[in-house]
């Protein structure tokens, strides 16, 4: 039987476009979040969206600026550490965070954190 | 129609030739059991075969290819099973009836009337909502891993899965999944929504468990708005946002 321990699930929703520091955004994030060992975030991209600014994202041909939406399962205290890195980093967008039970299931990799 | 799960297969051997008033007797059952509503019923004429009689019927003598052995076969509830017995108990004067507990996997038909159709299932409150972070080149005997889980899932009468592919993310391996390229990696980060009850979705992750290698397993309390039936979730707000 799994064994679900609680945690936390937090979501940033931006756009593609949004930059920081001259790249992207949520690859930002991403090296943000590996250099704070954050134990693992993915980035999901929507088909469709609209915002604070109240602009529809939608796919075309030539620009890209669709909704991004950051996913990351950690502790409750990892996540309160990156909680304050990720409002500064954020311009516009919105930053959530659920109680969830997780339960890491490995078998192959070694890994140094449980 | 017919649900999953147990369920009574009765068995009746008749001969072609025999007789109920006026005409054969296995088409005199077949009427009766569509007329009390049976789930479904198959008739099919044996090659050879030989009864309670000691004859040989076979189609390689002319003279007994009229006595061939027909044999009926139809599954439904125990209860209907029950109901109908005593009649056919009474029709068949010559022949077999056989009754055995049977389970039903997959009972399914293609809609044709919409009076046929299964009144929609609609679920309101509470629920969990589990997600399961894996990656897109894990595999599960030689398929992609999301597709033998959601195959599962569907197996095991989950109200439903969504899988996403993120475009950017690390997790347990380590190493960063990236599009390469021209969309060459195969590696991305993929995601598993299920919202179900409490219950199925621990029968789902103890089923799942074992086919996944390196993974998360995400549950949260979420409040479902509406569910239909016919496997589509129309709508269900997730209490975390």
């Amino acid at each position: 039987m799994l064994e679900f321990k609680p945690a936390k699930l937090l979501r940033v929703l931006c756009s593609e476009a949004d930059p920081y520091k001259g790249k992207p955004l949520y690859k930002a994030i991403v090296d943000k979040c590996l250099e704070m060992k954050i134990a693992g975030v993915t980035v999901f991209r929507g088909a469709e969206g609209f915002g604070e600014s109240a602009e529809i994202h939608r796919g075309h041909l030539l620009t890209h600026n669709l909704p991004i939406v950051v996913t990351i399962v950690d502790s409750a205290e990892s996540i309160a550490r990156l909680v304050p890195v990720l409002q500064e980093m954020i311009d516009t967008g919105l930053i959530a965070i659920s109680d969830v039970e997780a339960c890491r299931v490995v078998k192959t990799a070694p890994t140094n954190k449980s | 129609m017919l649900g999953k799960g147990a369920a009574k297969k009765v068995t009746i051997y008749v001969n072609e030739d025999a007789r109920h008033q006026l005409g054969p007797l296995y088409e005199a059952i077949l009427t009766f059991l569509m007329h009390k509503g049976v789930a479904g019923a198959t008739a099919s004429r044996a090659m050879a075969g030989f009864g309670a009689h000691q004859v040989l019927h076979t189609t390689k003598i002319e003279v007994l290819t009229e006595h061939l052995p027909i044999r009926i076969e139809f599954i439904d509830t125990a209860e209907k099973v029950d109901e109908i017995l005593p009649t056919l108990y009474e029709m068949v004067t010559d022949g077999m009836i056989e009754v055995q507990d049977t389970v039903v996997v997959k009972a399914v038909m293609k809609e044709r009337k919409t009076e046929l159709k299964i009144p929609h299932e609609r679920k309101q409150g509470k629920a969990k909502m589990l997600r399961l972070f894996l990656g897109e080149a894990d595999r599960w005997h030689g398929e992609p891993l999301y597709e033998a889980v959601v195959k599962r899932l569907r197996m095991m009468d989950i109200a439903g899965a969504t899988v996403y592919r993120g475009i950017l993310g690390y997790g347990i391996k380590g190493h960063a999944h990236k599009q390469g390229f021209l969309h060459l990696s195969h590696d991305l980060p993929m995601m598993i929504t299920v919202i179900d009850s409490e219950e199925k979705l621990q029968q789902a992750t103890a089923a799942i468990e074992d086919m996944m290698q390196d993974a998360l397993i995400v549950m949260s309390d979420v409040e479902i708005i509406r569910l239909v039936h016919s496997h589509s979730l129309a709508e269900a707000s997730d209490a975390g946002v």
